[in-house]
């Protein structure tokens, strides 16, 4: 029997996340265990009028790269994906791990070079997508290796997945235009700010954000989706931040991360457990002891730590700051080769000021956006 | 199957099929039924020091283009497919369907626009093999819905598919060059003649093969083999024949198949199932109607039908002809999308005649070459 979530989900995906129109060319990526969505969503590219094609691989595959081939394969570039990038209108890529833990014993190094190499790809793709000859989302279909990371059963994590798509609902299309403009609108709010201020446990931190855009996440780049978000001022950063949950990079925990700004730069940072994976991540270059990225987490139906950046960075009532690389398109500077999120739970006590004027408490903005204020934006 | 058959398996179609040497780049078509073969390939290929790629089926997404797919979307070649062929130095395609009937309800005419579609790329797939720009090879997993078809459990079924390919054999390699060389023989020895004429029970049909080339099949580019195969003179094939047993193509089965070709052309064609997809495939275009491929099965570790082509077309003292496609390496000159292979017994009262003598009879060749 078929899920109708899947089919929701697949719809939503091509008709509002990729708008995808007739005659374009949409790329279907997604290990073996996606399948029913990867279906799905052909069916639905098919109907859209697009020229959808598929591309799965297996899983274990990755790993065996790593075990059997030499640092020449590792950084090997198919001249079939240089090809096939030009090609592409639209591409989904479905994560669909049948365990997250795999590469846990991969040697850091040869990851890295293989990340690097990969990275060549995907920057000629982000410079296809950012200049808007193509889109892009990442969405996840639910395994039991990733409800096992959330510490759910998989009937469980597919509820919590699907509610937070919210593709549960007839029509999730109509939710996420209403989320849409309303993150628009905080957005161009947030826009006129100077300066924010983060007050939790042991938490105060006061983040200089004046001139900045803040962007709206709202369903296209990533399902599913709801934050605001922008890249602060690289050198106006100053006080303490402690994360209350564990901060992941590449698999890896650090447990209780505590971090003192000074200037921008972080000058103190310690960790009660993986110290040292947090120590050695900051030394990666000059831009990783500074912020990239400002975010406010706004996705209520995602209500607690999954053990996956895709629904973490988005829990309703959070706040995340990246160390590293920040975002062009607001502003940012940052050029790090690190960027990890990193998370701030702020549901219980937690406030934020922006320009000495408390609009943030537990959790929620104290006020709705002003809509009006996305039309004279767009206006000015 | 057992890892250490898939084990073999792998061995076999990585070190002796495609010689994968350092820096090809090699791909790998198939679907998740072959999980287990696909994981051992990827590390052979890895060790061999090639660079694998794997573009898996999704099981359901032809149907529903040739159910749902409007002309753009039927006639669109997708740029992973074009690429693949025309830059890959190997490519292992290997069948591991799950269900072999999965197009019995779709309307034929569709299933035969969809196959022109592809013939672009089935021209630079052929050309290149034929050049020795690419090194092919296709081969099958056993899958539940292979066994079926061959009315066999899958261990027996596991059993069988192992024993074609002689991989129980101390050293297959060694085994697949010998029997490549005897192929061989029987190769040189057709080379001489100039007109073949085969006789069996519905089958009487006479093909000029003068000037062509023979080829001796040996495990390279299918796996199992065995066969002799060469492209026969276009205007020169007449007569019947009649193709034994029922086989799945395009996801349906075909059965009671029976032609009758004049001057190189099917004039006459029945079938006692499939009848109808049977004519859509001849009106596919030009070539269809003609006839690409005509060879010898030779393989007498094949004994029995079991439903799939790349086995039943090998079976020693059979001999089958492919309507559509010829070889470019045989100097056959039909172009066509189709190329479909029916298989013909002779093993029971079958003649042929080179050149007016009988040179085989009950499947087998007289001389003893094989």
């Amino acid at each position: 029997m078929t899920d109708t979530r899947i089919e929701r989900l697949a719809a939503l995906l091509v008709d509002y996340s990729l708008e995808l129109r007739e005659g374009k060319v949409l790329r279907i990526d997604s290990l073996d265990a996606g399948s029913p969505l990867v279906l799905a969503l052909y069916g639905a590219a098919l109907r859209a009028g697009g020229l959808p094609y598929t591309n799965v691989s297996l899983s274990g595959l990755g790993e065996a790269l790593f075990q059997y081939g030499s640092d020449e394969q590792l950084t090997y570039l198919s001249p079939i994906q240089w090809e096939e990038i030009e090609h592409l209108d639209a591409l989904v890529t479905i994560w669909s791990e049948s365990n997250t833990r795999a590469f846990s014993r991969v040697d850091p190094t040869r990851h890295a070079a293989y990340i690097a190499a990969q990275r060549k790809l995907s920057n000629r793709r982000w410079e296809r997508i950012s200049s808007g000859e193509m889109s892009w989302c990442g969405t996840l279909y639910p395994t039991n290796a990733h409800a096992q990371e959330a510490e759910m059963s998989l009937a469980e994590y597919e509820d919590f997945v699907y509610a937070a798509c919210h593709v549960h609902e007839k029509d999730p299309a109509a939710h996420w235009r209403a989320v849409s403009s309303q993150l628009k609108a905080r957005a161009a709010e947030l826009g006129g700010v100077r300066e924010l201020r983060i007050l939790g446990p042991e938490t105060d931190l006061r983040v200089g954000v004046e001139g900045r855009s803040w962007l709206a996440a709202d369903g296209r780049y990533n399902l599913p989706d709801g934050e605001v978000f922008t890249s602060p001022l690289e050198t106006e950063t100053e006080g303490e931040i402690r994360y209350t949950f564990p901060a992941v990079y590449h698999g890896r925990e650090v447990e209780d991360v505590r971090l003192r700004f000074e200037g921008g730069r972080v000058v103190e940072a310690e960790a009660a457990r993986g110290d040292d994976y947090l120590q050695s991540l900051l030394e990666m270059d000059a831009g990783a002891r500074v912020l990239g990225e400002v975010a406010f987490g706004l996705n209520y139906e995602i209500d607690r730590f999954t053990r996956n950046i895709l629904f973490d960075e988005k829990i309703g009532g959070t706040m995340h700051l990246a160390l590293g690389s920040g975002f062009p398109q607001s502003g940012g500077q940052n050029t790090s080769g690190l960027h990890w999120d990193m998370i701030c739970d702020l549901r219980r006590e937690g406030e934020v000021h922006a320009d000495g004027e408390l609009i943030w408490k537990d959790g929620r903005f104290l006020a709705d956006p002003v809509l009006e204020m996305v039309e004279s934006r767009v206006r000015g | 199957m057992s890892s250490d058959r898939v084990l073999r398996l792998a061995d076999v179609l990585v070190g002796y099929s495609t010689r994968v040497r350092e820096g090809d780049l090699v791909c790998i078509d198939t679907g998740p039924a072959a999980a287990p073969l696909i994981r051992e390939l990827w590390r052979r290929v890895l060790e061999a020091g090639g660079h694998p790629q794997l573009r898996l089926d999704v099981d359901g997404a032809p149907e529903l283009l040739l159910r749902e797919g409007s002309d753009e979307q039927m006639s669109w070649v997708s740029p992973l497919r074009r690429a693949e062929v025309e830059k890959a130095d190997v490519r292992i395609a290997v069948y591991a369907d799950v269900n072999t009937r999965a197009n019995s309800g779709v309307d034929p005419e569709r299933q035969a626009r969809l196959e022109r579609a592809h013939d672009p790329i089935r021209r630079i797939h052929f050309s290149r093999v034929a050049s020795g720009d690419l090194r092919y090879v296709v081969t099958l997993y056993p899958t539940l819905a292979a066994a079926q078809d061959a009315d066999m459990s899958l261990s027996d079924y596991e059993d069988f598919v192992f024993r074609a390919g002689l991989l129980e054999r101390d050293d297959p390699r060694a085994e697949w060059e010998a029997l490549g060389r005897a192929y061989g023989l029987v190769a040189d020895r057709l080379g001489r003649h100039a007109e073949i004429r085969v006789v069996g029970d519905g089958t009487d049909l006479t093909l000029g093969v003068n000037g062509r080339t023979w080829v001796a099949s040996d495990g390279r580019e299918n796996f199992p083999d065995g066969e002799v195969f060469t492209g026969p003179v276009e205007s020169r094939v007449d007569g019947t024949i009649s193709f034994t047993y029922p086989s799945s193509h395009a996801g349906r089965r075909i059965s009671g198949v029976k032609l009758e070709f004049r001057g190189g052309e099917v004039v006459r064609a029945e079938a006692e199932e499939g009848e109808t997809f049977l004519r859509e495939m001849l009106a596919l275009d030009e070539g269809a109607r003609r006839a690409g491929e005509f060879a010898f099965g030779l393989n007498e570790a094949l004994t029995e039908f079991t439903g799939h082509t790349l086995f039943d077309e090998k079976i020693g003292g059979t001999v089958h002809l492919a309507l559509g496609a010829s070889y470019p390496e045989t100097g056959g000159q039909v172009q066509s999308a189709l190329h479909w292979d029916l298989v013909c017994d002779l093993r029971n009262g079958g003649e042929v005649y080179a050149d007016g003598e009988l040179v085989y009879r009950d499947g087998r060749f007289l001389d003893g070459v094989v």
